[in-house]
């Protein structure tokens, strides 16, 4: 075995792999081992059986998968395969005492947070996002399908980027995180408009609600912005997360796994 | 970032001290709650290989995860390269951690975890992971998983990511954790002769021996405080001084006391009927290791077990505190 010496590093060199590249490769490498990934296919199977159940409501197509998207696929398996990828991509790494390999680098933090969140969007964009739209085809409304998607996008690229930030602010992640959509979005959320005006559940329902022709009345929430608008609201939304993250991140107090 | 150049005049009066330090711990103290971790701890760490000694708790990997800037400083300051690594970022350029967990990434080869760690640095030596991964001796598993690897294997892996990024100031925590006989030679090797191209190398460990043996200078710690530093001998003389005890098992004590405490090594001899043998109080233990043989051979009696009874390095760190 032989020191590789200070001389050395003027030989032969090469372009590196731009940082967030290899930050988003390293992502979806290691942050995503095959129980991940099978926790999170099955909130994706969840979904295909939301769009199978709204055959058994006895409503037009477009209602029934209308319904059961706003209150299973945008209230229960969204949020749940959001958090399994927020998990994955900061806290599980964080209580597994990897994590340092990445922040002890001179990477700045904003590169960590968007790299670790462009990585973990994407795994959303490729089973989150068709899984509902392959739900709205099941259910036989396919009008909904496009709705559905681009709901289901937005509302979990800024889920995850909520987990990040909550899995730069704790180490017990997954419980906090399902604190937050639980009692934070789920309960406070439905009676105060002004938390629904910030839930990713809320306003990716409001989404799908407001693009759709004729949607259901009981599913119109007022007081809170939909179609376009509620999409531009949760882009502000991941945007100031993902700075509370990267703030976060610069304050970060890393112990071992063993901690 | 620069680091002062080394100078072979340059004399620290204090032993805690560096002459040309590169990392510098100012009065540092850390608690996590209720519990002190680090106590107003002083010491600065230059070229070259120092140790970083203590008993399990003593603080050692709590001093290292302050040095790379992992953990906050509740009071004092830690400056690499006259740099806050907690506030500059750019201080991870020139600096790496090996830490003691076993933790790897998972789904990842040895190759692909030290690529990704070149990537961070932005390392543009084409060769500089295979030179890493060589220098550790994994190049035929360098396409396994790390996840598969043995503890010994992760540690060199970690060993090798942290050498790709070429860093100036390596601070290693029990790198010899797993290691086998011989990986552990060639890893002390490598150290010694990274600390000779005039890399700070701080290495922490219990193992007296080993700390012995790839550092010039050691800073002992005990309850998050100093409890001696400087040259390997002047660890070794301070332990040396106070008295300890051996016990020595045979099938003649009686014979094997009346011509010990002849010896000049030996302060006093009682027997211990509980451990059935007898307990030598001694302040020159290595003399009185030399002895014993030749007394036990001169006497005709058969030594049946020979074990120091404070010996262990929590024993020496108490009475160094002391």
């Amino acid at each position: 075995m032989t020191a590789p010496t200070l001389a050395d590093q003027n030989t032969p060199t090469y372009r590196p792999r731009p940082r967030l590249v290899a930050i988003i490769l390293y992502t979806w490498r290691s942050c995503f081992p095959p129980k991940r990934w099978a926790a999170l296919l099955l909130p994706c199977a969840g979904a295909l059986l939301f769009g199978l159940l709204a055959h058994a409501l006895h409503l037009r197509a477009d209602r029934a998968f209308a319904n059961v998207a706003a209150e299973g696929i945008f209230g229960l398996v969204m949020p749940i395969a959001a958090l399994v990828i927020g998990d994955s991509v900061m806290g599980a790494e964080v209580r597994a005492g990897t994590f340092h390999f990445t922040w002890l680098s001179p990477v700045p933090t904003w590169q960590i947070v968007l790299g670790r969140w462009i990585g973990g969007s994407i795994v959303a964009l490729v089973t989150i996002v068709p899984a509902t739209g392959l739900a709205a085809v099941i259910a036989n409304s396919r009008t909904s399908v496009g709705p559905a998607m681009l709901a289901a996008a937005v509302g979990s690229i800024s889920y995850v980027a909520i987990f990040i930030a909550i899995g730069c602010l704790t180490r017990r992640t997954a419980v906090w995180s399902l604190a937050f959509v639980f009692l934070v979005e789920r309960l406070l959320g439905a009676a105060l408009t002004g938390i629904a005006q910030l839930s990713p559940t809320w306003e990716s329902r409001a989404i799908f609600i407001g693009l759709i022709d004729r949607p259901p009345l009981r599913l119109v929430r007022e007081g809170i912005p939909d179609g376009w608008h509620a999409v531009g609201r949760l882009m502000i939304v991941t945007l100031v997360t993902l700075l509370l993250a990267n703030w976060r991140m610069k304050h970060m107090r890393l112990a071992g796994a063993a901690d | 970032m620069s680091f002062p150049p080394p100078n072979p005049n340059g004399i620290a009066l204090d032993p805690a001290f560096a002459p040309n330090p590169s990392v510098e711990v100012d009065a540092v103290s850390v608690w996590f709650g209720p519990k002190v971790a680090l106590s107003e701890l002083s010491c600065s760490f230059g070229p070259g290989v120092s140790g970083l000694l203590g008993p399990n708790g003593a603080g050692k990997t709590t001093l290292m995860r302050a040095i790379t800037g992992l953990v906050h400083v509740n009071e004092g300051s830690v400056r690499i390269g006259g740099r806050d690594p907690r506030r500059d970022r750019k201080v991870f350029a020139d600096m790496a951690l090996v830490p003691e967990d076993e933790a790897v990434p998972p789904g990842l080869s040895a190759r692909q975890f030290v690529r990704y760690v070149a990537d961070l640095h932005r390392v543009s030596r084409r060769d500089a992971a295979e030179e890493a991964i060589a220098s550790v001796g994994l190049l035929d598993v360098a396409d396994r998983d790390v996840d598969n690897f043995s503890k010994g294997m992760r540690q060199r892996t970690k060993i090798a990511a942290a050498l790709v990024t070429n860093p100036h100031v390596l601070v290693l925590d029990e790198p010899l954790n797993g290691a086998d006989p011989v990986q552990r030679v060639h890893l002390i090797n490598l150290f010694r002769q990274l600390g000779a191209q005039g890399r700070t190398v701080i290495v922490s460990s219990h193992v007296l021996n080993e700390v012995e043996r790839m550092a010039e200078r050691v800073i002992v710690l005990v309850h998050g405080r100093l409890a001696a530093a400087g040259g390997q001998r002047a660890i070794r003389d301070a332990m040396d001084d106070t008295p300890r005890h051996v016990l020595v098992r045979s099938n003649g004590s009686r014979r094997l006391a009346a011509s010990l405490v002849e010896l000049e090594s030996v302060a006093g001899v009682t027997f211990d009927p509980k451990q059935d043998g007898l307990v030598i109080q001694t302040l020159q233990a290595r003399e009185l290791a030399r002895a014993l043989p030749r007394v036990a051979k001169a006497t005709s009696t058969r030594l049946l077990e020979v074990r120091a009874l404070d010996d262990s390095l929590e024993s020496l760190f108490r009475e160094l505190v002391q």
